[in-house]
């Protein structure tokens, strides 16, 4: 996917039958995730996020008020949570020590496991598992390494594979994408 | 200490393979010794969008390398530099170190908590320092006019990489590249994130961003943009070309790698030694400009 998807934008009232309350104590219960239960909604994540100034609809702020709701469908199936470019300027700056970086990556862990990640992050992972690099053999590196006379890289991904299928993710599968 | 694991990462031995070269050239002519260990992962900095503990567990396994040869972390990438910090912070924990260790014991591997990492700009910074490289400059580079670019991981988080340069303010590059004599800007974008690590989700978002600080440096007098991680380099090159060719732009703003440029400032070869014509964007504009002075 090359450009990033506009859905979170609601044409209709949303309506609260449809959250689930367990939510947001689902998403803290991680360690990672914990301070979001001091969040009180300032913004300052949203005012330093350089996506958010390049795309407005990316909005941390609307995606903590949404899992504070319980809007738990809503937000673990959003392209938004994968477009975070890790900065950790919200987090650096969040005057609750909120570490929205940290939060995003539970809830896409969360989403993944529901089948929501996009497969460039599948494909990558399978690949560190072939070479334990995230970059295929090419013959074009090898023999530029040769021609500058680099020592060559020994590509093993056994060790790695065995670590990426203890903590369970060797099987999840992507999501379907839009056309 | 002057004797480090060197820790490539993915893409710099891959794709950027002249911010190796002249890495590996400074540290060289400085005295420190690197150390290849063949053995060493991707810091899983990527896997953790899909499973946090599979991207601590690889960062770990990397820790334990480094450690079973009693050796500190010397790394080129800012964002294995951040992965392979925060996780330190978290092993520090004991419990949290014997849980992980259940897991490594798997693979032959176990963690004591004795590894220290460091990117080669803050080895530069902190060991090197900024009065011996100004006392080693052999080229005149005071004609140039760079635009310093940090790399977000290389200072963020703080918790776990703070201590030497402020994340909002930071100096410690500015004062790399007055060593070498050249002229570091001062621009409204420079903390400005390239997006690297949206870009395998869209590349829309990271043209966007790019081109925000490239329009901020057009309206600059500057050579080039000097940056310390291997990914900002590939957005602020390859995208750059992309999105000229894309979009029917016209940037061409060089982007080189801060050992290239200290490479230069100590008289090493710029093709031989630092990998100059390797870059997307030419870099012949900089080199003439030297040549001149």
């Amino acid at each position: 996917m090359s450009k990033p998807e506009r859905t979170l934008e609601f044409k209709e009232p949303v309506s609260g039958a449809e959250f689930d309350r367990n939510f947001r104590s689902e998403v803290t219960a991680h360690p990672d995730a914990r301070e979001l239960n001091v969040c009180f909604s300032c913004g300052t994540c949203s005012a330093g996020c350089p996506i958010h100034e390049v795309f407005p609809e990316y909005n941390p702020k609307k995606l903590a008020k949404m899992v504070g709701l319980g809007m738990k469908k809503q937000v673990l199936s959003s392209p938004y949570i994968w477009y975070c470019t890790t900065c950790h300027n919200c987090e650096q700056r969040c005057p609750q020590n909120v570490k929205f970086f940290n939060v995003l990556n539970v809830l896409k862990n969360m989403a993944a496991k529901e089948g929501y990640a996009p497969p460039a992050w599948i494909e990558q992972t399978k690949q560190v598992m072939k070479t334990g690099l995230v970059f295929p053999t090419e013959e074009g590196w090898v023999k530029k390494r040769e021609e500058l006379m680099l020592p060559s890289l020994k590509l093993k991904g056994k060790a790695v594979k065995k670590i990426i299928e203890l903590a369970g993710i060797a099987e999840i599968k992507p999501r379907t994408e839009p056309e | 200490m002057n004797k480090y694991a060197l820790f490539l990462g993915c893409t710099t031995p891959t794709q950027v393979l002249q911010y190796e070269l002249a890495s590996r050239w400074v540290c060289k002519y400085f005295g420190i010794e690197l150390v290849d260990i063949e053995d060493f992962v991707c810091c899983g900095i990527n896997q953790v969008n899909l499973s946090i503990e599979a991207g601590f567990l690889m960062a770990a396994m990397n820790l334990a390398y480094a450690e079973s040869k009693e050796l500190d972390v010397l790394t080129l990438c800012a964002a294995c530099t951040g992965a392979l910090a925060e996780a330190i912070e978290r092993l520090k924990d004991e419990a949290t170190r014997d849980k992980v260790n259940e897991k490594l014991q798997d693979v032959g591997l176990g963690y004591k908590g004795k590894v220290k990492v460091r990117h080669i700009s803050r080895v530069l910074y902190e060991d090197v320092g900024i009065e011996r490289i100004k006392k080693e400059v052999k080229k005149d580079l005071s004609n140039l006019r760079v635009a310093p670019h940090y790399g977000c991981h290389y200072l963020k988080p703080k918790s776990a990489l703070g201590g030497f340069d402020e994340p909002d303010n930071p100096k410690s590059l500015h004062q790399l590249i007055s060593a070498t004599g050249a002229h570091p800007i001062e621009y409204e974008t420079l903390n400005l994130c390239c997006g690297g690590k949206v870009f395998p989700i869209s590349k829309d978002l990271v043209h966007s961003l790019v081109q925000k600080k490239l329009d901020n440096l057009m309206s600059k007098e500057v050579d080039a943009i000097v940056l310390q991680c291997q990914t900002c380099y590939l957005m602020y090159s390859d995208r750059q070309k992309e999105i000229n060719e894309e979009y029917d732009k016209q940037y061409n703003l060089p982007v080189i790698l801060y050992p290239q440029l200290l490479g230069l400032a100590l008289g090493a070869n710029g093709i031989k030694d630092l990998g100059f014509n390797l870059h997307t964007i030419s870099t012949d504009k900089i080199l003439t400009k030297i040549t001149l002075s």
